[in-house]
């Protein structure tokens, strides 16, 4: 049983493919202006680590913001439902999965098998989300992946009243001119973005165990404020990102499986 | 000094005649349009849509026969009652032979012309209300000779006030609490000044054999309404968003035709049960709406989401103002005196109403045994608790029902929007993924 899963998020498309349930590839492009030219790329170059060919896929899955533009795919399936669906895959004492990309963060709650539950939102606001790191680092004149490790040196955290990427930019310019230190500065961002995630899962209460995929999942600063402001332990797959990826392919494969 | 206060309008900014000539034009082509749209996606979920839906089609159209009817009957010397939400008594409106119609707008974009008097905090509703009179949009506001607006939310509240620029307006006020003794006695005396108005408008006089007639007109409504309701408690035999186009037109209508129509509708229906000639696949998760009223056309949004996602929901109950709330109620009368009729009439909009503006220590639990009765009727798998930002109350009451939700195991979804068609994109994602949960939740 061959399936694929692609996932058509806002910044990068990602593919993997599955044989009887196991990675064998996975592939990432930007998304660009063309996301179906990127998944179509993402799929081909994962096709061809795999050596396999189109018609050896049984089924593939498509997800994500962009899941329309995938005009490739037999089936759809939402994100959170992704999202539960790989969860329970990565690590099966999975109850509740959170998920942080570049423009929207989710949580759901699901069950052993990866059966989404309930599940809250976080959009319209970018300000728990990939992107409001990024607008930081350059607000900060630093590196998007150095951010992480400079909040980690900090011993307490900057005010600021992050609610808004808009204001939270002039708050950190302001910090600047006191000559706060960035580490300090860094600290109060990724705690900033903790709050508010944090706040979005308390809405579906706390059940452990607690997984963290997507893009930002892998940003130890981040997870680092994360766990702090949840109380509890966190499991982090090897390859977040893919994790909405991987969630389409396992649906995928039981799509399969109930056609034949 | 009172004078120098009252010169001019209170809220209203002045513009130009042309100004409101263009408005009026743009906004009215959208609507016409947003109508037009919504009635071609509703006939496309549901293929076989049976032809006696054709007369609630027309109706539905707010610039159409019914616009014409009225100003006939009003150029033969009838008077048009406004009404802005559901505490007004209509019995009494139609036992003085006036014809009462609800005023509420369901225009996105008259929401942005209230934008230039309201902050956007304020619910979409109330804004576009207002936004529909600053333009002259709707025939039925226009054409009232008076409107009853009922102080039960903060924005109806400063409706009334806003609306009196330009309508003889009316107050009620209905009390917060149902069960006080002087509740029920502060709302007669309501009733009753109403009353008095409504009969000094139409100079007619409100006997006990109008009011009998009027009454009984009303009960037969409810019971065509009920009938239909039933209809919904089994395999879907008619789709959501048709059961509420029916229900909502029941608002400006005439109420017998109306009732006549209904009848027809369920006779044919109650053939497709014994054909077992569903609307969609019996399996179709089970939806209930729940929270701001969505009112006619555009917000149809979150119904065309929830009934053309995939996979596929089917709305069956709702518990909204514009919806099942509006007619499931009948006035009881014991003994047909003026006396009891009267009261009959006050208590049915005071105690059967379910409206987040009313509170008690045990949490407005009128509404939450609604909402428990109905899910457990109407077999419903999934609620969605809609609520357009500002509409405080809802919002409010979320947690509470929530819990009991949660309680009997049922999910429900928190959605809110805005009087918008730019988050369409999103609305649709958290709709499919509710339904998709939903739906492996029957498969299990």
């Amino acid at each position: 049983m061959i399936s694929a899963g692609i996932d058509m998020g806002t910044q990068r498309v990602k593919v993997v493919i599955l044989k009887d349930n196991q990675i064998i590839a996975q592939n990432q492009q930007f998304s660009g202006f063309e996301p179906t030219k990127a998944a179509e790329q993402a799929f081909q170059e994962a096709l061809q680590n795999a050596k396999l060919s189109r018609e050896d896929i049984q089924h593939v899955t498509a997800t994500g913001t962009g899941v329309e533009m995938a005009t490739f795919a037999d089936s759809t399936i939402s994100m959170m439902g992704a999202d539960a669906r790989a969860g329970a895959y990565f690590f099966s004492s999975a109850r509740t999965v959170i998920d942080v990309g570049a423009e929207e963060a989710r949580a759901v709650r699901c069950d052993e098998k990866g059966v989404m539950l309930d599940f809250v939102v976080n959009a319209r606001c970018a300000a728990g989300a990939g992107t409001f790191i990024e607008a930081m680092a350059r607000a900060l004149e630093v590196e998007l992946d150095d951010m992480g490790s400079l909040s980690l040196k900090a011993e307490r955290a900057s005010p600021i009243n992050a609610s808004c990427v808009i204001f939270a930019e002039s708050d950190v310019v302001s910090l600047i001119h006191r000559e706060e230190p960035k580490t300090e500065i860094a600290r109060a961002i990724f705690d900033a973005i903790a709050e508010r995630i944090s706040s979005m899962v308390l809405r579906l209460g706390i059940n452990p165990d607690i997984v963290l995929v997507g893009g930002v999942a892998k940003d130890a600063g981040f997870v680092a404020s994360l766990k702090r402001r949840l109380g509890t332990e966190i499991l982090i797959p090897e390859e977040p990102l893919y994790a909405g990826a991987v969630g389409a392919a396992l649906i995928a494969a039981k799509r399969a499986g109930r056609r034949q | 000094m009172a004078s120098e206060i009252e010169v001019g309008s209170k809220y209203i900014p002045e513009m130009a005649q042309n100004e409101i000539e263009e408005l009026r034009s743009s906004i009215k082509a959208a609507s016409i349009k947003a109508i037009k749209e919504n009635l071609e996606r509703m006939k496309k979920t549901w293929p076989n849509r049976p032809k006696t839906m054709e007369y609630f089609d027309e109706i539905s159209n707010f610039f159409g026969q019914r616009e014409k009817e009225i100003r006939e009957q009003k150029e033969a010397g009838k008077k048009l009652i406004g009404y802005s939400c559901m505490f007004a008594p209509i019995e009494l409106i139609l036992a003085a032979g006036a014809i009462p119609v609800r005023i509420g707008s369901g225009w996105y974009d008259a929401a942005k012309l209230g934008d230039r008097i309201m902050p956007v905090e304020v619910c979409p509703v109330i804004r576009s209300t207002v936004g529909a009179k600053m333009v002259n949009l709707s025939p039925y506001l226009e054409l009232s000779d008076a409107i009853i607006t009922p102080l039960t939310c903060d924005g109806r509240t400063k409706l009334s006030e806003i609306l009196s620029d330009y309508k003889p307006v009316w107050y009620m006020t209905p009390p917060r609490v149902k069960d006080d003794p002087q509740s029920l006695t502060l709302w007669k005396e309501e009733m009753r000044v109403i009353k008095g108005k409504i009969e000094e408008l139409t100079g007619t006089k409100i006997t006990r054999k109008k009011l009998k007639s009027a009454i009984e007109v009303m009960q037969r409504a409810t019971k065509a309404f009920r009938r239909l309701q039933d209809l919904r408690k089994g395999p879907p035999v008619i789709m959501g968003r048709d059961a509420m186009l029916v229900t909502q037109t029941s608002l400006w209508d005439a109420i017998e035709r109306w009732t006549q129509k209904t009848d027809e509708l369920c006779d044919e229906l109650e053939k497709r049960v014994e054909q077992k000639n569903w609307a969609c696949s019996p399996d179709t998760p089970r939806v209930m709406v729940t929270g701001t009223p969505m009112l006619w056309p555009d917000s149809w949004k979150v119904p065309n989401l929830i009934e053309e996602s995939n996979p596929q929901g089917v709305l069956v109950a709702d518990e909204q103002c514009s919806g099942d709330r509006i007619l499931y109620d009948p006035v009881g009368v014991d003994e047909w005196t003026m006396r009891d009729m009267f009261n009959a009439v006050s208590e049915r909009y005071l105690m059967a109403s379910t409206c987040p503006c009313f509170t008690s220590e045990h949490g407005n639990e009128d509404r939450v045994n609604w909402l428990m009765d109905r899910i457990k009727e109407y077999k419903v798998d999934g609620v969605i608790y809609y609520v357009v930002r500002g509409c405080i109350l809802y919002a409010m009451e979320y947690a509470r029902i929530k819990r009991i939700l949660d309680r009997m195991g049922l999910p429900v979804y928190y959605l809110d929007t805005e009087y918008t068609r730019e988050d369409v994109g999103q609305m649709k994602t958290r709709i499919e993924a509710f339904l998709e949960m939903l739906e492996s939740r029957i498969d299990i």
